[in-house]
């Protein structure tokens, strides 16, 4: 393999990841401080990657424009079942509450997979805009303006909610929260508004992967369960307390994922991802990037 | 004439509801076996057949989903993983001039070797870890089973001649019997209060001296076999289908939501949510496609967050509400 | 107007295992109140109940005008009831300085949390040192400080402590009650629940005797110092001779 497809394929990875990278974030917030697994968490990516289409066919705004739809939409949507769902399951404990969220958000995902089917038809749309294809090219490796402009909102997302997390008032409350739910009420927080906001930031970053996804790969009905597959493996492996860190988990999997398939053949890199997620489950749970 | 205490006339009364009540519930069941062995011969058309045929396996997959799930309390979501290996095996055996019955079998127990080789690593998992590393590992095995086996499985010619829904009906009236009486076994074994201590609190039943692993690992191999088993059934019963499509988790989910909507951890809530679950889907089916999806996924979420016994329980709260059970 | 604690006919439980068995008192305003009692006597489970974050079975807690037991822990705080709870409870991966500012939350402390802190400094000096400091970095003492201070952050009228004492050295267990005595002294009321009993009863104007789930003895902080079984009980000392 020479220097320059092996430096493409990297390249692709580390585009691929970054998308992982979002995906995961949302999910790791949820889980990290509602502590509960949103296993719906694809579907609402999903919603996010059609609401960016339905602006696309509609105004012909630009995906990314489209964002600014995307986002808010979604973030009622998950304020909304934070208050008719998953309100009720919050205030259990422990294994138990995880277990119900699951099977809870197991139920969702039938509910909104197949709502989308039935409104969406179940084929695949894809966007398309005239920097489609062109793209930069450095050193023989080529850089596609859609996947550059999917980076680089990856991460600035990211800087964004790290600005926002650690550094505004309301952020800190969160991660208060997170840390302890109890002492985070005794401080005078108010703990089921920020179980609200908090799942409906999750849901927004949410729309925004679905954004990135529907620029770069299509979106159909039916993508939800894989994405929420590849954000439980990068949770996994950033370890299930980090809610940051999943951003370079996700790049790490896109890359291994990307190295794996040009050496193992394509046919074995999405195992690849599984497999190395349940030998990390097994053997390391507290995950690779562990604070403590 | 000497007065028989009040008390002991109550009883005498009470003894004989009682006895009748107990022998209502086995006559229920003889009745309904009677009525599925009858009722399909009699009509004797396909749908019918085809109707039945699936409210029999998805009974076994959901029985024996129950009983990992409902009885050990180890939610696995990567149950299609034995459902896909039974199947795998069966159907390569018997296209390969092994007689079915030994494919059958053949399907079923290497459906239960892999669940013990799994078993072990895979119990350090806990609660929702454990669930989606299930996951992880059925989705494994279906993706490496669709890049490797792409091709779909059609059944040759010879077979295709003697094809038979009846026969193929009845092994799965069978095997949802056996499944349904394998787990009745259970419950009356000396290994169930294990089992089930390990599902009410593990660190306890660990503390009162129970082979925690050991219980867990029974449960998985009754459960997995099973699968396998009706696994074998669907090779059966397919004429053509692709390889990795048994493997699907859409297959768990169906299990999972059976079980749940019946009654998870009762004997008869994968039976009546079988039912259930197949008629409405037949109904709805008719009309629009996907909504009978949405419809159970919103009566399983109602479930979870209200009625976590499913209809089991949701029965017995009627019962207790209007014949109030004297309490001895 | 005295504002002051009303905690009446409290029965609790933990499942079915009963923890408090019509449990009342009274905390007037400007004093300073002991709880006193052995481990597992319920004494935590009361403040848990006071501070909003066990719901009780019947009884009722008033601050004065105010029902406060039908409220949610953050709206007691909201009222400037604080508890400090036990075992400190902090938000060991933030900063002091964010543990700190978190304690100001409520809307009524939030606007002025930047002159708060600058009073929370002048009482705990160290906290100031080590304001960028990861919390969960703090020594026990520290920690317990930082707590404190979290808590002062809150501007409580009343201030609830859950064994502030727990696990610390003596030394520093004299600073806490300094503290805690100089915050009474600008107007702060103090709840105290305490395994160092001597010491809470010197500091309190008057106490309660908390035992299995039952109030079982009251009085003023020297009655209760010197009284025989209430020594021998929990003041560790022998029996008299005669």
């Amino acid at each position: 393999m020479s220097i320059e497809s092996f430096a493409q394929t990297l390249v692709f990875g580390v585009f691929v990841g970054g998308i992982y990278g979002i995906a995961a974030m949302g999910l790791a917030l949820v889980f990290g401080v509602l502590k509960m697994l949103n296993i719906a968490h694809g579907e609402l990516l999903m919603l996010g990657g059609y609401a960016t289409f339905w602006a696309f066919r509609t105004f012909g705004l630009d995906p990314f424009l489209s964002l600014g739809i995307a986002i808010p939409v979604l973030f009622l949507i998950g304020l909304l079942l934070d208050r008719t769902i998953y309100r009720h399951i919050v205030r259990q404990l422990g294994e138990e509450k995880i277990k119900n969220s699951l099977l809870v958000s197991f139920g969702l995902t039938l509910v909104i997979q197949n709502l989308a089917i039935w409104l969406f038809t179940a084929d695949e749309r894809t966007v398309q805009v005239n920097y489609t294809g062109g793209g930069l090219n450095l050193f023989g490796v080529a850089f596609p303006y859609a996947r550059l402009i999917s980076l680089a909102i990856a991460l600035i997302t990211t800087l964004v909610l790290s600005y926002f997390l650690h550094r505004t008032y309301p952020g800190k409350a969160i991660l208060g929260t997170a840390e302890d739910f109890e002492a985070a009420e005794l401080a005078g927080i108010n703990i089921h508004r920020v179980y609200m906001m908090t799942f409906a930031l999750g849901a927004s970053l949410a729309a925004i992967a679905g954004t990135l996804v529907t620029v770069i790969y299509g979106i159909s009905p039916s993508i939800g369960i894989v994405w929420t597959l590849k954000s439980l493996i990068v949770i996994v492996l950033a370890g299930t307390g980090s809610i940051l860190g999943a951003f370079p988990a996700g790049i790490l999997l896109g890359v291994v994922e990307a190295v794996s398939g040009a050496f193992i053949g394509s046919t074995y890199r999405e195992v690849v991802g599984l497999v190395i997620f349940v030998l990390v489950l097994i053997l390391r749970p507290e995950g690779l990037f562990a604070r403590k | 004439m000497a007065q028989r205490p009040f008390k002991q006339v109550m009883t005498g009364q009470q003894t004989f509801i009682d006895s009748l009540r107990r022998w209502l519930i086995p006559f229920g069941v003889v009745l309904l076996i009677l009525f599925a062995v009858i009722y399909p011969q009699q009509i004797d058309k396909q749908n019918i057949w085809n109707l039945f045929f699936l409210i029999c396996l998805h009974t076994t997959l959901s029985q024996s989903w129950n009983i990992l799930a409902g009885f050990a309390g180890q939610t696995s979501l990567g149950h299609a993983a034995f459902f896909g290996i039974g199947a795998f095996v069966t159907r390569t055996l018997w296209l390969d001039e092994t007689p079915f019955s030994l494919a059958f079998i053949a399907g079923g127990l290497a459906a239960a070797a892999f669940a013990m080789l799994i078993g072990a690593p895979t119990f350090r998992l806990r609660g929702a870890y454990f669930a989606i590393g299930t996951l992880g590992v059925a989705e494994v095995l279906r993706i490496t089973v669709s890049q490797n086996v792409p091709f779909i499985s059609s059944m040759p010619g010879p077979l295709m001649a003697s094809y038979e829904l009846a026969p193929r009906y009845y092994l799965a009236l069978g095997l949802a019997i056996a499944t349904t009486g394998a787990a009745y076994l259970l419950l009356r074994s000396p290994w169930s209060l294990g089992i089930l201590a390990v599902r009410e609190d593990e660190g306890a039943a660990q503390a009162m001296g129970v082979h925690v692993l050991r219980h867990k690992l029974l449960a998985l191999a009754l459960s997995s076999f099973f699968a396998g088993l009706a696994g074998g059934v669907f090779a059966f019963q397919q004429i053509s289908y692709y390889p990795s499509a048994p493997f699907s988790a859409l297959w768990t989910f169906d299990a999972l939501l059976i079980a749940f909507v019946g009654g998870l951890g009762t004997l008869a809530g994968p039976v009546i949510g079988a039912i259930f679950f197949i008629l409405v889907r037949q109904q709805l089916a008719v009309t629009l496609v996907e909504i009978h999806q949405v419809v159970f996924g919103i009566f399983f979420i109602v479930i979870v967050l209200v009625f976590p016994g499913g209809l089991v329980e949701a029965w017995r709260h009627l019962r207790r509400v209007r014949w109030p059970k004297r309490t001895t | 107007m005295t504002k002051f604690l009303d905690v009446h006919g409290i029965n609790a439980s933990y499942g079915d295992i009963p923890a408090l068995m019509d449990v009342s008192l009274k905390v007037n305003e400007g004093e300073i109140i002991a709880l006193i009692g052995p481990n597992g006597a319920g004494k935590t489970t009361l403040m848990r109940v006071i501070a909003g974050l066990h719901q009780p079975i019947s009884g009722t807690v008033k601050l004065g005008e105010t029902t406060l037991h039908t409220l949610a822990a953050y709206q007691i705080v909201e009222e400037g009831m604080i508890l400090v709870p036990e075992g400190r409870r902090l938000f060991g991966g933030l900063s002091v300085l964010d543990n700190l500012e978190l304690g100001a939350y409520a809307r009524r402390a939030r606007e002025s949390r930047f002159r708060t802190l600058k009073r929370v400094f002048e009482v705990f000096p160290l906290l100031a040192e080590r304001q960028n400091q990861r919390a969960n970095t703090l020594s026990g003492g520290q920690q317990q400080m930082l707590a404190i201070g979290r808590a002062l952050m809150g501007l409580p009228k009343l201030l609830l402590l859950d064994e502030p004492s727990l696990g610390l050295a003596p030394m520093i267990v004299e600073n806490i009650f300094d503290v805690v005595k100089l915050m009474n002294n600008q107007g702060v009321t103090i709840f105290l629940v305490e395994q160092n009993a001597h010491q809470a009863l010197e500091l309190a104007n008057r106490a309660y005797i908390l035992e299995q789930g039952r109030i079982v003895g009251k009085g003023t902080g020297m009655e209760l110092l010197h009284n025989h079984e209430v020594q021998q009980a929990y003041l560790g000392l022998a029996p008299a001779a005669n």
